[in-house]
């Protein structure tokens, strides 16, 4: 070959890497960026005047006059509406047969529509429900209710070969020649007087726990769970992990013991998470009976025996960098090595030990497989910090799993699915960051 | 007279300057103590995994006594809840394979390069700042990629999936091209040896096989933008971010495998005239080719373990596509059917339900754990080789 074209591949050669790790940033940047926009937006949102009166009436929060004076004026909008409906009905009664039959169904999706907008209808009972009770809450969601209650959908069939296409009809023209035309135009006109919409930041999305399973208010309880659970994993693998790595590294003479033990550590770390979960469910659970069904306790020691793995890593690692002239230093003043280990390898070597541990403790929060048999529950309030011997707690990352995929209105609630991910992902994140700083820290510390 | 270091420090600390008998005994048997103490603490991750494996089996027995070792193999009947229930796991074996070779695909090649790259041919200064990207790829919990998966990518492929993968043709396709079309009518035109001739060869080469690579890349480009894809949540799809999961693992450990490579390989290369492409093709990653094999495995695994992207996106729907290749179907996996029936086997511990489920664990654990000795061994072989013993 020519001495252009090894050039020439040497060049496409660089640019192929540059272009698999440009790509991989992409990735992250791909897949950060729309969790994080919409995370923030669960808590910083238009919100309308039926999020301040949920938030009164479930939480007592808010200005008790402020708000009366809001609901009176969105009232004094919407009564035209219930007029115009309640109007329309006495036509009804005066039409023949068939187009009462006609007119009634249609009807009923115009009142479910507006009921889904703007709350119940005035006269009608109490709802079971909590989330009937209240219009929508948010102002990009009243802007979807508002364009069902304009246009109906309907699927165009035409064409066999391809899949249904939706287009929207106008549900004025159903209703053309009828005193209910009027309602829709005035809708879309004062939607914004009718449910007041103002930029919240809603703290307590973090703060609440939820009503009607996560239709409203906030995470506090899975946040808190997710706390308990990793906590709980860092207090049985924390210290275990260290005195394995104080093992490994000072005592173990090089053997079929030592190199037994550390394949069974490389082992552990390649096991698949659920088949932690399994274990859990098999051993704490089934077995040992460390409480009677799901519980944190039984979770955490699950999740502990999963990072025991990286938390002995990370602190072998951490000693084996602790400089030599360290501990000869100490040996030749006279102490032994076990008041070395404690008074100057473990001091020295405790910023790395600790980042390990960082980053352990953000792979327990976020780990989902292992406590699906172990500690979650999808629905529940937080937990006490006596009830973690005996009850299972709700989790971020598995409730972000069950709300996305398993909740009967996982379509209304992406902004608090997005919220959970947002936060996991900024415990999770947070946690690695300051794990990152702390190792640059050390790394300029050691070499002086 | 000559002391050891552990006499003197006993002496240090008490003030006699003679240690008595009594004092010596007791001096050993709280360090003989203190030392078992600690093997006894170090060896408890060595009887965690035996406690896996036992439990795990223990678990798992059950179901093949009760039901035998054919139909879990060789069928692909999954009903566990109807009456004879059936209990075909290939569909799902064949699934966990299918989504694992799938990100692979992604995920080797990438790996390699991104490693390679990080390794040999970026500068140090930006290496710091790629590094914590990789982590923080690697430290995104599981269940976020599969929300990822599930309410951001499966819409995106199900409405645009034709072309979203005419795109990908066309950006991963067309480099190769261009280089290939550049090198080989260079390799053409090199044996005529008229130079005005060749050029003009040259020239004549590199249109015709550009207008025929445009072709190809028209020709399959509208083949694919012409698929329609019915489900978003597909193997496609979990395979995609599977690849994602996988590769900080790849690349930090094939770059560990690199950087042990050592200096004097790279130095005699360059000394020799070779090109830095030409010393990482020809000498660094033979030297380290038992190391990045060692991360491929490693990554592979995590792909195969995953439990939350293929539950969520995978559409878990259990039957071999048709054709076998067929990437844009649902599929369903092993750690999947784990997480998703064990909430209503449960209720019935002891029927041959909830042990299948067990049955499944113990197969992932035994591929995880072959995998995990095979990489090992590996990465202890090389790192014997490249030390010179």
């Amino acid at each position: 070959m020519n001495l252009g074209t090894r050039k020439l591949f040497d060049r496409a050669f660089t640019a192929l890497g540059f272009g698999s790790i440009a790509i991989m940033g992409m990735m992250l940047i791909i897949v950060l960026a729309p969790i994080v926009s919409k995370g923030v937006s669960a808590i910083v949102f238009r919100s309308t005047v039926e999020h301040r009166k949920m938030l009164y009436s479930e939480f007592h929060r808010g200005n008790r006059v402020s708000l009366e004076k809001e609901i009176a004026a969105s009232d004094a909008a919407r009564r035209p509406v219930y007029e115009m409906l309640s109007e329309f009905e006495a036509e009804l009664g005066l039409m023949d047969e068939d187009k009462q039959q006609e007119y009634k169904a249609k009807l009923d999706q115009v009142r479910t529509a507006i009921k889904a907008l703007l709350g119940p209808l005035p006269g009608e009972s109490e709802p079971a429900l909590t989330r009937f009770k209240y219009g929508q809450n948010r102002w990009e969601k009243a802007e979807e209710k508002l364009k069902e209650l304009v246009y109906e959908k309907q699927w165009d069939y035409s064409n066999p070969d391809i899949a249904a296409k939706e287009y929207f009809v106008s549900r004025a023209t159903a209703f053309e020649g009828t005193s209910l035309v009027r309602l829709f135009p005035y809708v879309e006109k004062n939607i914004d007087k009718m449910l007041l919409p103002e930029w919240t930041f809603y703290w307590g999305f973090i703060t609440d726990s939820s009503v009607d399973s996560h239709i409203f208010g906030g995470i506090w309880p899975e946040i808190q769970g997710t706390f308990f659970l990793a906590l709980g994993a860092m207090l049985f693998a924390f210290p275990l992990g260290v005195i394995a790595a104080i093992y490994f590294t000072e005592y173990a003479r090089e053997g079929f013991i030592t190199s037994l033990l550390r394949s069974a550590n490389s082992t552990l770390a390649g096991v698949p998470s659920i088949v932690f979960g399994l274990f859990g469910l098999a051993f704490f659970i089934n077995t040992l009976k460390v409480s009677e069904s799901k519980s944190v306790l039984a979770g955490s020691l699950t999740l502990a025996i999963m990072i025991l793995p990286t938390i002995i890593r990370a602190a072998e690692e951490a000693i084996l960098s602790v400089p030599k002239t360290y501990r000869e230093a100490s040996l030749g003043l006279g102490s032994t090595k076990w008041n070395t280990i404690v008074t100057v390898i473990l001091p020295a070597a405790l910023p790395g030990i600790l980042t390990g541990g960082v980053i352990s403790l953000g792979r327990a929060a976020g780990e989902t497989a292992p406590i699906i048999f172990t500690a979650a529950v999808s629905v529940g309030s937080a937990i006490g910090l006596a009830d973690v011997f005996s009850s299972p707690t709700p989790a971020l990352s598995w409730n972000i799993y069950n709300l996305a995929s398993e909740h009967e209105a996982a379509a209304e609630i992406r902004h608090v699915q997005y919220g959970m991910v947002f936060a996991l992902i900024s415990i999770v994140l947070m946690l690695n960051l300051s794990a990152i700083v702390l190792r640059a820290r050390i790394s300029k510390k050691l070499k002086g | 007279m000559i002391m050891s270091g552990e006499e003197l420090s006993s002496q240090g600390r008490s003030s006699a300057f003679v240690v008595s008998a009594r004092q010596r005994k007791w001096q050993k048997i709280s360090k003989t103590a203190g030392e078992s103490t600690l093997l006894l603490i170090a060896s408890f991750v060595a009887i965690i995994v035996f406690f896996i494996f036992f439990f795990v089996t223990r678990d798992a027995v059950p179901y093949f006594q009760i039901r035998g070792f054919k139909e879990f193999f060789t069928s692909t009947n999954w009903y566990p809840a109807d009456d004879p229930p059936g209990f075909g796991a290939l569909a799902i074996i064949y699934g966990s394979l299918m989504v694992t070779v799938g990100s692979a695909l992604i995920a080797i090649p990438m790996g390699i390069t991104a490693a390679i790259c990080l390794s040999d041919v970026i500068p140090f200064s930006v290496r710091q700042y790629v590094k914590p990207v990789i982590e923080m790829l690697a430290a995104i919990p599981s269940v976020a990629f599969g929300f990822f998966a599930l309410v951001i990518l499966a819409p995106l492929l199900q409405n645009f999936g034709g072309t979203i993968l005419m795109w990908t043709w066309w950006v991963i396709v067309s480099p190769f091209l261009l280089l290939a079309i550049i090198v080989a009518s260079e390799l053409l035109s090199a044996k005529v040896s008229d130079e005005k001739k060749r050029k003009r060869l040259h020239t004549f080469l590199s249109v015709v096989l550009g207008i025929i690579a445009l072709g190809l890349l028209f020709f399959v480009g509208n083949k694919l933008q012409r698929i329609e894809i019915l489900t978003g949540t597909n193997a496609l799809n979990v395979s995609i971010i599977l690849s994602f999961m996988a590769l900080p693992t790849i690349v930090s450990v094939s770059e560990d495998a690199l950087q042990a490579v050592g200096r004097d390989l790279r130095e005699g290369s360059y000394a020799l005239g070779a090109t830095r492409a030409e010393t990482i093709v020809k000498t660094i990653l033979p030297a380290a080719s038992s190391g990045i094999l060692a991360a491929v495995i490693l990554g592979i695994m995590r792909a195969l373990g995953e439990t939350m992207v293929v539950w969520m996106a995978s559409g878990n729907s259990s039957h071999i596509p048709s054709p076998w290749f067929n990437y844009l179907e649902s599929v369903r996996t092993l750690t999947a059917t784990i997480a998703g029936d064990m909430g209503e086997a449960d209720q019935v511990t002891g029927s041959a339900r909830f042990h299948v489920l067990f049955a499944m664990g113990l197969l992932l654990l035994v591929i995880s754990f072959i995998c995990n000795f095979i990489s090992e061994r590996i990465i202890v072989r090389q790192r014997k080789v490249l030390s010179g013993q």
